[in-house]
């Protein structure tokens, strides 16, 4: 063994010592159970992936979707309390502001708002 | 192969090392998609490999882990140097069990399969300094144990 633990390269006959010991019997079969049992797995695909990837983005939309939704109830009924022009605000809004892939931004929704007073 | 003598290093047992590398490689198979190819291979598959045995190790905490089977091989030896031979084996397996875990799978990793700090630090998700660290004194605890016998297998 080395005289040094501090020594930055391995230890040749450490090294040896515990590659017999720790290298199990048959490896030749091991092997061709791994490769046996690893072949009748399907890989995770891509789908996986994605899918892990949009969940927050679909959760996102849901609740810009319902802000955009209650915002409009809110201001539909506002109307209806003042006077008697047509109640529903979220028809007039621009179709990008709902189906934008993430939370509205608030100044352009705004505006939309405004605009569709 | 270098999964299988890591689970062994931590589990001590050849089917629940076999079983946990299994475990591990058939996880990467399934997270291959999730595979960072900018980023190094072998210690991505490690680190997967590692924590099935940790899992396993867990698991299995309870049960008595059966000594690792007699590999060393001895072909040639007389009376004297298969008896040498048979305490060295008893020596290691009491060398390696009295590591904590993430010093034993550096060690072996370091000085059985040659791996650099860099890569140990990545399958273990350490910093490298943690390795070096961990080899150091897991490298002063087997020459404790070993000491004059591994002269003597010389």
């Amino acid at each position: 063994m080395t005289e040094s633990p501090f020594d930055a390269e391995p230890d040749a006959e450490l090294g040896r010592l515990l590659r017999e010991r720790l290298t199990g019997a048959e490896p030749e079969a091991f092997l061709r159970r791994l490769r046996r049992v690893v072949a009748a797995t399907p890989a995770g695909d891509q789908w996986d992936v994605l899918a892990g990837w949009a969940r927050p983005r679909v959760m996102a939309m849901a609740v810009a979707a319902g802000f955009i939704l209650w915002l409009g109830v809110w201001f539909a009924s506002d109307r209806m309390s003042g006077d008697a022009e047509p109640a529903v605000q979220v028809a007039s809004l621009p179709a990008h502001t709902v189906v934008m892939p993430q939370v509205a931004r608030q100044p352009e929704f705004v505006t939309a708002v405004m605009e569709g007073q | 192969m270098v999964a299988r003598r890591a689970a062994r290093a931590i589990l001590r047992d050849d089917d629940e090392a076999d079983d946990a590398v299994q475990e591990g490689m058939l996880a990467a198979w399934r997270a291959i998609a999730r595979y960072d190819p900018e980023r190094p291979f072998r210690p991505w598959l490690m680190r997967i490999v590692v924590n099935a045995a940790l899992d396993a190790r867990r698991r299995s905490r309870v049960r008595q882990a059966e000594p690792i089977a007699e590999t060393l091989e001895s072909g040639g030896l007389g009376p004297d140097r298969m008896a040498e031979a048979a305490l060295l084996r008893v020596r290691l397996d009491e060398g390696l069990a009295s590591l904590p875990e993430r010093q034993r799978i550096a060690l072996v990793l370091f000085d059985a399969e040659g791996w650099g700090h860099a890569d140990i630090a990545a399958a273990l998700g350490v910093p490298e300094g943690t390795v070096r660290s961990y080899v150091f004194h897991a490298r002063r605890a087997m020459r404790k144990v070993l000491g004059v016998l591994a002269e003597g297998m010389k």
